[in-house]
Parts: C-alpha cells; structure tokens; sequence
C-alpha cells in the first residue's frame, strides 16, 4: 500500500507540478519498482507490468477528489482520457528508466526499443483526432489545452533523444527487431574483445599481432556500415571503445622522420635557387620614359616645390 | 524675379515668340498654334513636352501681356519658390588663399570632425528615435488603461456609449494638439518627410526643411498622431528628424535659438550640408527600422547624384551609431537585462578587443602588402619571361605542397572524429584509430572549407600551437602566392589567415585574463580576426561589412565588424596602400581616384594640360590626316577640330573628331573630290562605325592612293560639335570633377576666344598624386 501512496503522490505532482518535479518522480518510482538488470529479456510482451495497486481506477477517484472539484463539468465523459494519461505516465517512466540504466556504455537502442515503440504507441493514440464515448476528443484536453503543454514536451524530448541516437538505423522495419548487420557487428565486437582479454596480461605486441586479424574485420565491418548509414549510438560508442583500446596498445610510430623533412627541405630550397637565378642571369625590365608636350613643362615640377616649400 | 520670368514665360507669349520658334519647329507650328488655343497648359515640341509656368508669372505685374491666365492646380505646374541649393564650389581667390593658409594638419582634422560630426548625427538620431518610441509608448498606455478602465466599469452597470465617446474624445484631442502645433507654428513639418527630404537631397532647397522648429513640430506631431490612435507610422518623420538633426548639428548653430557654438564653421555651405544631411537621413531610416545597411542605400537611392567613397563610408558609420544607440537606450529603458549586460560586456571589453584586433589586422595587412609589393616588383622587373612564370607558379605549388605535408606530419594534435562529419577528409596518420590531424583540416582541404571549420567549429577543436603555426605558414604562401601567373582571389585566403590568428586570439583570451570563457566564443573571434585581416590587407570598407553580415547572417555584428575594419583601414593606410590600388599602381595604370589629391586647387589646367595640340581643319586634306595618324610617335586619340578665321594661323575650336571615326572614313573613303564624282554612292551612317566597333583596323590597314591624298575631307558632319571645354584658368580639382563624374577621355582647353590652347586626357590628370612629401608628379612611360 506504500507503494499506491507513492504513486498517488506522483501524480498529483504530475498534474499540478512542471516538468522537473516530474522527472524526479520518475527516480523515484524507478526506485520504488526496483527494475534492473536486462528488461528485454525479462519482459518478452509489449505490456509493461504494472504493480496491481496502481490502477486508472483509483487514480481516477483520485483525481476526481483534486480536480473535478473545481471544474466539474470540465472532466466529464473523459474517463478514457484519463485513462490514456496514466497509460501514458507509466510508459515514459519505464522508457525514462530504461534509458538512464543503459547510458554508459551506450546500449540504448539494443534493450530499450521496446518501451520507445509503446510509449509512442500511446502518444499516437492521445494525440490521434479520435473522439472517445462522449464525443470528446482526448487530444485537446490532454495535450493543447495549457500554457505548460506537459506531454508534448515530454513526448518531444524522449523522441528527440531518440532520434538523435539514430537507432532506426539499427532496428529493422516498426523498430520490431535488432537488424541483421547489427548482430552481425555486435558478434565480431565479442570476438576482438574477447582477443583483447585473452592476450591483455601478456606482450603488447603479441596482442597487437593475435587480434590484428579479428580488429581489422570489424573496422572494415565499421566502416561499410559508416558508408550504407546503417550505424546508431551503440554501435559507434562500441567501436570507439574498441578503437581506443587499440590505439591505446597497437600505434603505428612515426618512421620516416628523415625523408620527409629531406624533401620538404629540399622543396624549400628550390625557391631560393629559382629567384637567385633569376636576378643573376635573366636582364632586368627597364621602362622607356616620354617627355610629354607641356605649355611649361619645365616650371610645372618646380611650381610644386616652390609652392610647398 | 521678374528677369526670370520673362525667360520662362516665352511658352506662354504666343504672339511675340511665334517668329523665334518657327525654325525650331520645322513648320509644325500651325497645329501646336490650335492646341495652344484650347488652353490646355501642355503643348509639344516634337516629342518634348514643355510645362507651362504660368501659374506664378501671373502674380507678376506684367505689362505686356493683358491679363494673366489662371488654370487650376494640377500636377503639370513647377513652382518659382523653388531653388537650387549651390553645390558647386566656389574657386575665388578668397578660396584659394584659405586652401594655401590651411596646412596639411588641418584638413587632417577637418576630415576628422566630418567623422565627429557624423558620429553626433547617429547619437542624437537615436536618441530622438528613442524619444518618440517612449513617449508614444507612455501616452498610449495611459489612453488604453483610461479606455479600459471605463469600459470595465461601464460593461458591468451599462452606458458603453460613454466609453465610446471617451475614446473619441481622447483622440481627437491627441489629434487637434497635433494639427495645431502643425498648421500653426510649421506648416513644412506635415507628412512624413519623406518627399521633402528626397528634394533636399535632389538639390532643391525646400524652405525652412532642415530648421530646429520643424524638429521640434515634426516630433511632437507625430507623438501626439500615433498617440491619437491615427493609423501613421513614425518611420517617415524619424527619417525626416535626421535629416534636421544633421544639418543642425554640422552648422554648430542654429539661427532658430540665436546660438552660435562657433565649430564646424567649414562646413556652413550647401556643399558640406548636403552630405551632412544624407548621412542625417540614412540614419534616420536606420534608427527607423534597424537596418544601416538600408539607411544607405535610401541615401545612395535619393541623393545619388552626389556620392563618393568616403561620402559612403561615413554615412554607413552614422547609421551605425544612429541604430546602436537606439538599442542600448532602448533596453536600459526598458530594463533587459540580459540584453543589457551583453551590450556592457561589449563596450568594456569587447570593442577594444575588437578595436585591438583590427589593429593587429591592419598590421599584418600592412606587412602582407609590403612583403607581396617587393615581390612584385622583383617579379615585374626579373621574372618576365612566360616560361619563368609557368615555372614559378608550378613551383610555389610544390612548396606549399610540401609544406603543408611537413606541418601535418610533424603535428600532435589529435581530435576525436565527430558523427557529424565536419571534416570531408579527416587524415588519421599516427592519430589513434577515430581521431583525425587537426592540423590536417586546415591544410588538407579547400581554403573555403578550413576558413568554414575556423569560425563554426567548437571551442577546443583546434589547439594553440595547430593555429599559430597555420597562420604563420599560411600567410607567407599567401603572400607569395598573390601575384603569380595565375588566375586567383585573395579574399579566401585573407579571410583563412584572419579567421586563424583570431581564433587564436580567442582561445588564448579566456586563458591568460578574467574573461570568461562563456563570453569568449572563439568562431566569433576568428570572424573578427578575418574581418580585421581582409580589411587591412584590400582596405574595403562598407562593402565588406555588407559582405561579412551576409555571409554570416548575424545583423548584430555589424556594428564591431564596421569598427574593426575602420581600425584595419587606418592602421593599414598610415604605412601602405591597399594591395590591390599597389597591383594598379605597379601595372602603371592612370586610375584616376575618388577625388583630386587635396590642397590642388592653385594648379590650373594650363599646367596641366598638353600644349600644342594636333588640330584638324573642318575641310582637311587627306595626306596630313593620313601622316598624323601614321607617326607612331604620337598615339593620339581626340584631335580638336577648327575653323580658320581668314588671316589668322590657329583657327577658334568648332568640334572633337576622334581616331576611329576618322579611320572608318578613311576606310570608306569619304572625300568631298568623291561625293561630287559618285552621287550614287551610300551615305556613311552611324551603322558603320558601329559595325567598326570596337576594333577598328589600325592605319596601315588603310591605303590611300597618291591621287586621294590631295583630296579633301569635310569633317563637320562627323566630329562631336559641342565637345567639353574648360577654360584656362580651371582649377585641377574641377578638371577632375568633370573627368570623373562625365567620363571624359578629351577635355579641350580654350582660349578666351575659343582657340584651343590645350588638350587634357586622363594621363595628364592622374600623375598628380599625393605621395609622402605632398603633390607628386608621375612619369610616362612607353606601353
């Protein structure tokens, strides 16, 4: 029952309160629930497991005590409107949660695609111009209706972060699965890291000379998927991990000092070579002077110094 | 008065001028005659069309006519209150003395207070500009909390009509304070202004246009109409108010109040006014909308018959000032603080930043003109050969080739690649695996893109020693590059060079003072570094401004990037020219500049001129025509053309024939002896010259028989008859004058009786020039 209390408390928040006081509700509920470890596999179905105590049920009587209060007329016949917020807020915080438990190292896009495609399932849903029972519409009372504009905003920011982890890239079609390339990738991954292990306590060399094979079939891997613009988050925070780890052992050093700077000096003197030969050898340019046809010709130069001295 | 309307009333005397015009008109006067008769006050000569001025000779007392005619007013009328403004100096011995006593510190400083006054200009422009958006802000408050007040009341008890008339009568009184103050004390300020000033600055003086009264009318005017609810804007009169602002303050008097400040008394002339007040008016307009850019070209739009460079230059600096301190007043009034802190923390540190950095930009330019200016010279004078120049240009390739190589593969600075891919060719070379050369983005790429990186990539993309070694390479190949036999800009470079060092100014400021990182974004140093080093190495002004607030789309840097090239340009012209006024200068070109060289006013055409010129009779023979345009010794180009008055050698001056002309006649043979003999042959017509144009065969091409030299030539259907003379006394300054605004290539030089005495062309006026010990004289040399 704790926990009921909990989330009515949250709410409350929820509705009266802004975005921030939101987002540390989100903590905390993340807490209350205790999820970790691998969601993806713990949770095969599409719906989120939501502790029975919690039900638009009681969160309705709740609110009714809140806010029908002031505005009855207000908040008639939006049961499922209703209804759609909670969906809605237990969405995000399973989304929210699932995100910041697979921040470092980045593997968002591999554990949490799931949860992005329900929570967009439901945003769709409010946002959708189908009007409920009683006529009315979910999308203007829940989304358009404040200053605040809380679930779009919210909506927003988790698509934004979406996006711009680019992880449609590794997904197939609906975001349903990992693609095929990104298993792929994520196999040879397992290879070099587990090469690197192997050989980490011994000679740097023989790490450098073993796994070469193995790292180099992923950086070629890599770098054709860089070309088709099939990579997303994950796989480009893996493969700079594994790269820094190989530059880290394995760096090609600077050998040929000297024939660089020979021929670049050799360029530099050429040059030197050129206008010195130049000014030996080649006659210089000399210009023809005119006397031009003057009325006083003579007195015009001497007028100048005259009047200015 | 009654002079000048005799003269223009000739179109209205039918009677008397019949006999005068009846040449003129070719016998089509019977018909102009009726059309007179039905009183229409137009009538037309050929295709011109003459405005009759009637209106205002009818107040004249005239005898001769009987009775003045009266029409009512339409728009084909001209006005006798009208008159010009006197634009045109006057070169009287007064003037000269006061030239000869004015040393060159003086007109130092005269340029200078040109600069101070248009600096007052701009802030007092401003200021009125804020005065009228904050009392019209105020007072219109004050009405609509009156109104709303009322309303509120009245909606509750009923009787809204009384809130109507309360609004009505609100306005109204607005209004009526406003047209009184107008019809009563300064009829001129009604309107916008607009139509005035574009007068003024046509050269009309419009009375009592610029005085403090109308200021002070037109202000309150249009506070108390936009108060009043009126639908009127206040951009007009604002533009107007700078145009009175101007005048009043670049006469260091106003007549108005009886007070002589006893400054700026230089400029009490139509002359100096006029430029002050197109400045006044672009001010205006920016202080009107933001836009100093558009308050210059309305100035260039309306005055435009009047500009120069500096001219430009200093009314962009006007509306500069006008706009920034409409901003800075208008957001301490209105209490912004962020806005505000920002502009402080500009004005404390960084426009001396910004100044010190055009400073360094003049320097660098200064040293990159003087550096490219002796290769130059060494090119011109040793490496003339073209396979020397093909060498030359492959070789400079190779060095910067190499070079940079050398830079990349000596550099340690590594950057982590980004997703977004900034860099097309990111070199990892001994960089770990995902990270590039830093040094390699900005040589191993198109200049175009490295100058793009420099000013939007992040703070910590490039490290000190990358920018300081790329900006010391850079701007030696640069240097070494411009002037090759190749076809190349040097606007790219310029700009990589100043984007660096900026850059690296940037990154060094918030490391080595208090300033705060924050504040300190390095593209925009690098924007300023690149400003200030394009400045101080072409020396543009305002179009490089307009450049770079295009090219990066922020209008608010505007303001420092003018300043930082006004700095560039100063620091940059006390040791050198412009590169590309020393490339004009080394190829011996006669360019002729904006304006005389100053204190030139005691030398006179007679000095400048060539003395005996080659002339041609009206009916010349063939072989002199012939020999004159053979000698290869003289190329001339505009040979004057006289009559011989019996008895005396040279003959008075009846018109200009030019060397093409008369090679096109020769080649047509246009002889009098032939035009008896061959009726039937063609008349020559303009189509043939035209056909000519513009590569008429040279005079060998043209061969002419023993027996046509004795011919002879009649020349007055073809040469120019009214060409431009000047007298010998004009002064060099006014020679020029007319060189520059008409495109003159001959300016003939008479006598007091039309003889010609000279010939000026452009050569003989552009070797005078101001060098480092005053007026220099220039050499002519062959091709």
């Amino acid at each position: 029952m704790g926990v009921f209390v909990n989330y009515a408390c949250l709410f409350r928040l929820l509705l009266w309160a802004n975005a921030l006081t939101f987002i540390t509700a989100v903590n905390i509920a993340s807490d209350a629930t205790e999820l970790s470890g691998d969601r993806a596999l713990n949770r095969p179905s599409s719906f989120i497991s939501v502790p029975h105590a919690f039900q638009p049920d009681s969160f309705r009587q709740f609110l009714t005590l809140g806010l029908s209060d002031a505005f009855p007329e207000d908040m008639e016949g939006t049961e499922n409107c209703l209804e759609l917020l909670s969906i809605f807020g237990q969405r995000y915080v399973t989304l929210a949660n699932c995100l910041v438990s697979y921040a470092r190292p980045v593997k968002v896009c591999q554990n949490c695609y799931t949860d992005y495609n329900n929570f967009e399932n439901i945003y769709k849903n409010i946002s959708s111009d189908q009007s409920g029972p009683g006529n009315v519409s979910c999308q203007d009372s829940l989304l358009w209706s404040d200053r605040l504009m809380l679930l779009p905003s919210l909506y927003s920011g988790l698509r934004d972060i979406w996006e711009s982890a680019a992880c449609t890239n590794c997904l197939t079609a609906y975001q349903m699965n990992l693609s095929n390339e990104t298993l792929n990738f994520l196999a040879k991954l397992n290879q070099s890291l587990i090469c690197f292990d192997k050989y980490q306590q011994g000679n740097h060399s023989e790490l450098c000379k073993k796994c070469k094979t193995a790292y180099k079939q992923l950086d070629e891997l890599y770098s054709k998927m860089e070309g088709n613009k099939t990579l997303c988050i994950d796989i480009e925070d893996a493969m700079n991990m594994t790269r820094q780890l190989w530059s880290k052992n394995c760096s090609s050093p600077r050998k040929e000092m000297v024939p660089v700077i020979a021929v670049s000096s050799f360029m530099l003197f050429l040059p030197i070579i050129f206008y010195l030969s130049n000014y030996l050898h080649s006659e210089q340019k000399k210009r023809k002077l005119i006397h031009p046809k003057r009325a006083k010709s003579s007195h015009s130069l001497m007028n100048i110094q005259d009047k200015f001295s | 008065m009654a002079n000048i309307a005799k003269k223009v009333s000739w179109s209205g005397k039918n009677d008397e001028t019949r006999g005068e015009r009846t040449p003129l008109l070719n016998g089509s006067e019977e018909v102009r005659y009726n059309r007179q008769l039905s009183g229409g006050p137009i009538f037309h000569i050929g295709r011109l069309s003459t405005v009759d001025l009637e209106e205002d000779i009818a107040t004249e007392e005239d005898p001769v006519r009987s009775r003045p005619k009266e029409i009512p007013h339409n728009e084909k009328l001209l006005s006798l209150k009208y008159e010009s403004l006197d634009y045109d100096n006057s070169e009287n011995q007064l003037f000269l003395e006061e030239e000869r006593r004015m040393s060159h510190m003086g007109f130092r400083c005269l340029e200078i207070s040109r600069w101070v006054i248009c600096g007052l200009i701009g802030v007092f422009t401003g200021l009125i500009a804020c005065f009228i958006d904050i009392v019209v802000e105020k007072l219109a408050g004050v009405k609509y909390s009156v109104v709303k007040k009322n309303i509120e009341m009245f909606t509750e008890v009923g009787g809204l009509s009384i809130s109507l008339l309360l609004w009505v009568v609100l306005n109204s009184a607005f209004v009526m304070v406003g047209a009184i103050i107008v019809t009563c004390f300064e009829p001129i300020a009604a309107g916008s202004g607009i139509p005035q000033i574009k007068c003024y600055l046509n050269g009309v003086k419009v009375p009592r246009v610029v005085r403090l009264k109308t200021l002070v009318v037109k202000v309150c005017g249009v506070i108390c109409s936009v108060a009043g609810g009126l639908a009127v804007g206040k951009e007009g009169p604002m533009i107007h108010s700078g145009a009175v602002v101007a005048a009043g303050v670049s006469q260091g008097r106003s007549t108005s109040l009886k007070k002589d400040f006893k400054i700026f008394e230089y400029f009490r002339r139509d002359t100096e006014k006029r430029d002050f007040v197109s400045a006044g008016a672009a001010a205006g307009v920016s202080a009107a909308f933001g836009a100093p850019v558009g308050g210059v070209l309305f100035s260039l739009e309306e005055g435009a018959s009047f500009w120069n460079q500096m001219l430009t230059w200093r009314i962009f600096f006007a509306s500069m000032i006008s706009t920034f301190t409409l901003n800075l007043v208008l957001s301490v009034y209105h209490n912004k603080t962020t806005e505000l802190s920002q502009i402080i923390c500009c004005l404390l540190y960084e426009i001396p930043l910004f100044i010190c950095m055009g400073a360094i930009g003049g320097l660098l330019g200064a040293l990159f003109n003087l550096l490219n200016y002796w290769l130059t010279i060494f090119r011109i004078r040793y490496v003339h050969r073209p396979c020397l120049q093909v060498m030359e240009a492959m070789m400079v390739a190779a060095v910067t080739a190499s070079v940079s190589f050398a830079m990349i593969y000596l550099s340690n600075d590594c950057k982590p690649l980004k997703m977004d891919n900034s860099e097309e060719y990111p070199l990892q070379l001994f960089c770990a695996d995902g990270e590039y050369n830093a040094m390699a983005t900005t040589f191993f790429n198109t200049p175009e893109r490295s100058v793009r990186s420099l000013f939007h990539n992040p703070r910590g993309t490039y490290n000190l020693l990358t920018l300081g070694f790329f900006t010391l390479t850079y701007f030696f190949l640069a240097c070494w590059t411009y002037g090759l036999m190749v076809s190349a800009g040097v606007f790219i470079p310029s700009l990589l060079i100043g984007a660096a060092w900026g850059r690296l100014f940037g990154v060094l400021l918030p490391n080595k003072t208090f300033i705060k990182p924050i504040w300190a974004d390095p593209g925009k140093y690098a924007l300023m570094g690149a400003a200030a080093q394009l400045g101080g190495i072409v020396r543009m002004t305002l179009s490089l401004t307009v450049i770079l607030v295009e090219a990066t789309g922020n209008v608010t840097y505007g303001f420092p990037i003018m300043l930082v090239l006004m700095t560039a340009k100063i620091v940059g012209d006390y040791f050198i020219e412009g590169l590309y006024d020393i490339h004009i200068k080394l190829q011996s070109v006669p360019f002729l500049h904006w304006e005389a060289p100053a204190t030139s006013h005691w030398l006179t055409a007679r000095e400048v001129m060539s003395s005996p010129v080659t002339c041609f009779n009206q009916l010349e023979k063939v072989g002199t025509i012939m020999d004159f345009l053979s000698n290869t010794a003289t190329n001339h180009n505009g040979f004057p053309v006289i009559v011989q008055a019996s008895g005396e050698q040279s003959g008075k001056l009846c018109g200009l024939i030019l060397r093409s002309q008369l090679i096109v006649l020769l080649k047509h043979k246009v002889f009098v002896e032939r035009a008896h003999s061959r009726l039937h042959q063609r008349k020559l017509q303009l189509k043939d010259f035209r056909d000519a144009y513009p590569r008429f065969p040279p005079i060998q091409s043209i061969h002419v028989s023993q027996d046509e030299r004795e011919c002879m030539m009649d020349l007055s259907e073809f040469m120019n008859p009214t060409p431009y003379t000047v007298p010998q006394e004009t002064s060099l300054p006014r020679v020029f004058k007319l060189f520059r605004a008409l495109g003159l290539r001959h300016l003939v030089v008479v006598d007091d009786v039309n003889k010609v005495v000279g010939l000026v062309t452009r050569k003989d006026l552009a070797r005078y020039h101001m060098g480092k010990h005053g007026l220099e004289e220039l050499h002519l040399a062959q091709m």
